[in-house]
Parts: C-alpha cells; structure tokens; sequence
C-alpha cells in the first residue's frame, strides 16, 4: 500500500526556481506549458491511434466519440436526458457525496484510532493485526456481505468507502503520534505540562503533516474503490455509469467517466494540498 | 500469415527444448503442431456444456486443438471476440444484438440456438406487496441485471401491460444481491434467472415467464457464433461442431438424466438441480433449429433475425446504440449454410 505514498515534490521546492529572478518564465513554463504539452501530445497520439485503424472502435475510439459521449452524457438531447436518465453532474455529484460521507467517517475513525494507537502502545498492539487485516483485503471481496448485511441503497456504499479509507489514515496517524520528537516532548513536561497539554501542543502539531498525508491517501484510496462501491445498484453514480456502459461494450461511455473519476480527483487532491499547506504550514521545518 | 507460422514454428521449437529438457506440467494436452479452435462458454445450462464435458469436440476433430475458455458475461465474449481471440462463442441474444450492430459490427454468425428462455427466466413480485398483475408495478421497485436478457424481458413485459420505464423504479442488481435486496424489503419485484429465481419463488408470485413472452413474440436465447474468418476457412469444422450440439440436444431431450450429469459437472451444482432447471428452459430439437421460426434454412434466414433486431431496437432505446440495425444485417449473420441437412448425419 505504501506504493501509493505522495511522489509530489515538496511544494516548496518546485516553487524555489519561481523566485529566483533571472528567470521567472522558467518555472512558470514547467508549472503551465509541459503539463498543457503532455495532455496535447496525448491527444494526438489517441487520435494518430484511433485513426491507424489497428485497433478496433471498441478498444481506441475516436477522441471525437468520446467528446460527443461526454456531450451526450451532460446534456438533454433527443429528449434522453444523459445517461440512464441522469446527467454527468448528477452521477458525479452522486459519486462525490458518497466518497465525502464515507471519507468523513473513514478518516475521522482513522485519526482517532491513529491518535490512540499512536499513544497508548497496547492499543497498538491490540488493533494493528485488525488493521492491516482490513488494508489487505480488496473491497470487492467483502462488498458483497455489505449488501447483505446492509441493504442496496447508499449504506453498504458508504460503509465500503469509509472501509476503504480508514486503514491508510491511522496508519499515518499512528507512525506520525510514536514519531512525535521525544526531545519537545520531554521538554515540555519539564515546563510543567500535563499528558494532554503534550498531547494537544506538542505531538498533534508535529504529526499533523503526516497525517494529512495519510487523509490524502485515504481519500485516494476510497476514490479507487468508487466503482466496486456502485456495482450494485450504482446508479446515479460514475462507478455505476463505467460499470453499466462496459457491459454493452459502450466504451467512450466508460471513458467519459473514467476521466470523470481522474479529473475530479486531480481537483479534490488538489484542494486538499491547498488546505494542507493553510492547516500545517510548519510542514518540513520541525 | 507469414509471422503467424515463424510464431508457431518457433513455439514448436521452443515446446520441443522444453518437451525433451522435462516433462510438462500442463494436463490440457494441446500440441502445437495442431491448429487450434477457441471456444467460449459460459456457466449456462445448455448442451454447450455437455459437449465439453464429453469431449465430443474432442473425438470428432483430433486434428485440431480445443481450447475452452470460461467467460461471465456476454459483453465480455463480445470483447474478446473483436480482439479476434474467439472462433466459437456463447452469448445471450441480447449482446449478440449489441455485437452485430453499430458500432461494434463483429464479423460473427449465429450458428446455433442452444436454449431458449422458459420458466427458468421470470418476473416475480415479493409476497405482501399486493403486486399480482405486471401492471400493478406502477411506482414499485424492480430489481434486474442490466444488460442482460432478464432486462430486455423486463422492459418488455413492462411494454406488454402499457408501462413505460419511467413509471416503475428499475434497479440494476446481480442475481445474488437481487436475492439480498429482496430477503431485506428492500425490493418489490425482480426479473431473474434461476437459480437466485427458485428462492425467490419461495416467497413471491411469478408475474410472467419469459417463456410467456417468447410465445408473445420476445423471446430470448442463448446463441451460439462463430467467427466469419473461422467459418469461412473451416466450414467442415463447423459442420462438425454443429452435429455434436444437435446430438448434445438429442441428450437432452432423450436422456435428461445423463444430460443432467454432464451438466452438473461443468458448473458446480448437483445433477438434481440441473435437471429442475433443464425442465424450466425451453430446448429445441435439431428438426426445429432448422424450422423457418428459428435459424431457418440454407439462403432462408429465420426468424432468430427479427428476434435479434427487436434486440437491436432494444438496444437503440437504452441509447446503448446510435440507432438499430436493419433486419437484413441480422439476416446475414445467420450460418445456415447445409440447413436443415447438416444437423443430421
């Protein structure tokens, strides 16, 4: 799981070379221009792809069937409103606010859990074969009992996701609480502080870096379980339309809402290194 | 052509190196000086099956490898048939509709019909919800898989008693978690297949069988294609596939009790169970695969054709399709070359 650890640069760091006045395009042209480069070379490659007449319709459409699937998804025409009767907002809103409830209470959970673990060493000892237990297991393998156990509707989904995000948020969580440097803390029960003025002033603030890291992979975790979440009975959802579109073969569908999944979270991590750099910006200066 | 024999040429030397250097572990006894017929089938009860589990194809053709690969779902059979991996295939009538048409234009023929769907297809609706007639669903909720057959036969019971999709609350679930929702409440009705259909049968009312539809004019079926290339190159090869699924259809309605072992066999369930549901399914004989109802005769297409656009049309108003194929499409991509002769020895 570890494979999926944050392989973004250092904010910091990629921002240095902008500062430096000799050259202030330079960096502009690396954030901007390659990214906009790497997409457009992209494209022409699927079209070149796509045209070559290799490969079937079915395996490399046509850019432009894609954008008119995405048209046709997003909009009422011939009196079909999108697809299955919903719009690609609404299944994506659908998706979001599924991920963002399971999210809230994976992640929650997680911390909580991370914050005990992290401190209290027999906890620790109690909960992390449990823990790695459920990290191991793909969501597929244990959804089907979620129905079971929970019914069709928006529970066994939820559950699914918040499963999904738990693990990867106390882990964090717990690495960063024991990493906690002992010297501040020793320090600051030296001055007179209680276990949980400690707690709160000194291990919080220094594992919070680390536990936003472990919240963006949780995040990034549920976001890859969203299309095991919708399988059944998934739609409105972007994991329910990729499902139902590729049991016809409909592939520009199911490329529609697979760069709907990417886009949206390239945007939600985005956003979260926005709060990230707000919530703790002591990041890396301890 | 060329690199396809320096292929072969080379994995025979290569399985040479490694047939004297030891002995192989692979039991599926595949020589690779013989070419080899790929087959797709699917857990269905069908004499597909039988004529694995006996090896019939085995006997009939040892010039030729057979290599049997399980598929799941039609749309998957459909895949790997563009990607030209498959010379048979079994697949319900509704991917095979989806498969001929816009734009996926495989270059398959319906070669054989190897069930079509009776009682063991249905719409039941769940005790104490008062649902007795199809038109009582008005507002409740269905549950059926997507894309499947059991779907085309829901919308068009629906279509049957005057309602239209928008009017009920349709669901996509999978046999086994339809069985979940319904044991929970949380589904009204459901259109499946046995043998999720048996248990829900235990408390509920069946509504219609898709056996009452085929005889409405909707039927479906489990079909059998095969390749235009493959047919085309081997049309003795296809002629002997086909007589082993007649005389699979002849045990079947002459010794159900063998078929019903073969069957079990294959799939996991206990040769009782398939016989329950070997009675449910509607099976034809080989004089009636031939008849003018279903693939016809040789230059006189059946009337599988008109099934399979109605599919097509399906298809186009789930707006999985542009639009539906015209019937002559289907017409083409029936295999009735030597009908009704080469069913029969």
């Amino acid at each position: 799981m570890s494979v999926f650890v944050d392989i973004t640069p250092d904010e910091h760091a990629v921002a240095a070379p902008e500062v430096s006045p000799a050259r202030p395009w330079r960096g502009r042209l690396t954030r901007l221009a390659l990214p906009l480069l790497s997409v457009l070379v992209f494209l022409a490659a699927w079209q070149l792809a796509a045209a070559s007449g290799i490969w079937n319709k079915t395996f490399v459409p046509y850019p432009s069937a894609v954008w008119q699937a995405f048209i046709d998804i997003s909009t009422t025409h011939d009196g079909v409103r999108g697809y299955a009767g919903y719009l690609l907002w609404e299944h994506l809103y659908m998706t979001l606010r599924r991920v963002f409830a399971g999210v809230l209470i994976g992640v929650t959970v997680g911390v909580l859990l991370g914050l005990v673990m992290g401190s209290i060493s027999w906890v620790r000892s109690v909960l992390e074969p449990w823990l790695t237990f459920l990290r191991a297991l793909p969501p597929l393998a244990y959804f089907f009992l979620l129905v079971i156990w929970l019914g069709i509707d928006e529970a066994p989904k939820i559950t699914l996701l918040a499963l999904a995000a738990l693990p990867p948020a106390a882990v964090a969580t717990t690495t960063a609480v024991v990493a906690a440097p002992v010297g501040l803390q020793e320090a600051a029960r030296a001055l007179g502080a209680t276990r949980a003025q400690v707690l709160r002033d000194v291990v919080v603030p220094s594992a919070l870096p680390e536990t936003f890291t472990g919240i963006r992979l949780a995040v990034g975790m549920a976001y890859s379980s969203v299309v095991a979440a919708e399988l059944f009975n998934g739609i409105p959802g972007v994991g329910g339309l990729v499902k139902d579109a590729s049991n016809y073969n409909n592939t520009p569908v199911v490329l529609v809402g697979i760069f709907a999944i990417g886009f949206s979270g390239l945007v939600i991590d985005g956003l979260l290194r926005a709060l990230e750099r707000r919530a703790v910006p002591w990041r890396g200066k301890i | 052509m060329k690199f396809k024999s320096l292929v072969a040429a080379v994995a025979a030397s290569a399985l040479a190196v490694a047939g004297l250097s030891a002995c192989s572990v692979d039991k599926s006894e595949q020589s690779a000086d013989k070419p080899t017929i790929r087959i797709a089938y699917q857990a269905l009860i069908s004499g597909d099956l039988i004529v694995k589990n006996n090896k019939w194809l085995e006997e009939a053709l040892p010039d030729y490898n057979i290599k049997w690969t399980k598929f799941d779902s039609g749309a998957d059979v459909n895949t790997a048939f563009i990607a030209d991996e498959l010379d048979f295939g079994t697949l319900g009538s509704s991917p095979v509709a989806r498969g001929l048409s816009e734009p996926l234009n495989i270059p398959y023929k319906v070669a054989f019909v190897l069930g079509v769907a009776g009682e063991n297809e249905a719409l039941v609706a769940r005790d104490g919800t008062g649902i007795n007639t199809v038109a009582d669903l008005k507002g409740k909720r269905i549950a059926t898989p997507f894309a499947s057959t059991a779907h085309y036969s829901l919308l068009a019971a629906l279509e049957q008693a005057g309602l239209t999709p928008n009017d009920v609350q349709l669901i996509d679930l999978q046999p086994q978690a339809i069985l979940a929702g319904w044991e929970r409440g949380d589904i009204d009705a459901a259109y499946s297949w046995l043998p999720t259909l048996d248990e829900l049968r235990k408390t509920g009312k069946d509504l219609i069988s898709s056996r009452q539809l085929a005889e409405a004019g909707k039927p479906t079926m489990d079909l059998a294609t095969v390749s235009d290339a493959f047919a085309e190159a081997h049309p003795d090869v296809v002629d002997v596939w086909r007589k082993q699924e007649a005389r699979a259809l002849d045990v079947i309605h002459n010794d159900p009790e063998a078929a019903a072992k073969a069957i079990a066999a294959e799939i996991g369930l206990t040769p009782e169970e398939v016989a329950g549901q070997i009675k449910q399914t509607v099976f034809l004989t080989p004089a009636e695969e031939a008849s003018a109802e279903w693939l016809g005769t040789d230059g006189k297409p059946g009337n599988i054709a008109v099934n399979l656009q109605s599919a097509s049309q399906f298809l186009a108003d789930q707006n999985q399709i542009p639009e539906a194929a015209p019937l002559k499409v289907f017409q083409d991509a029936i295999y009735t070359k030597g009908l009704p002769g080469a069913l029969t020895e």
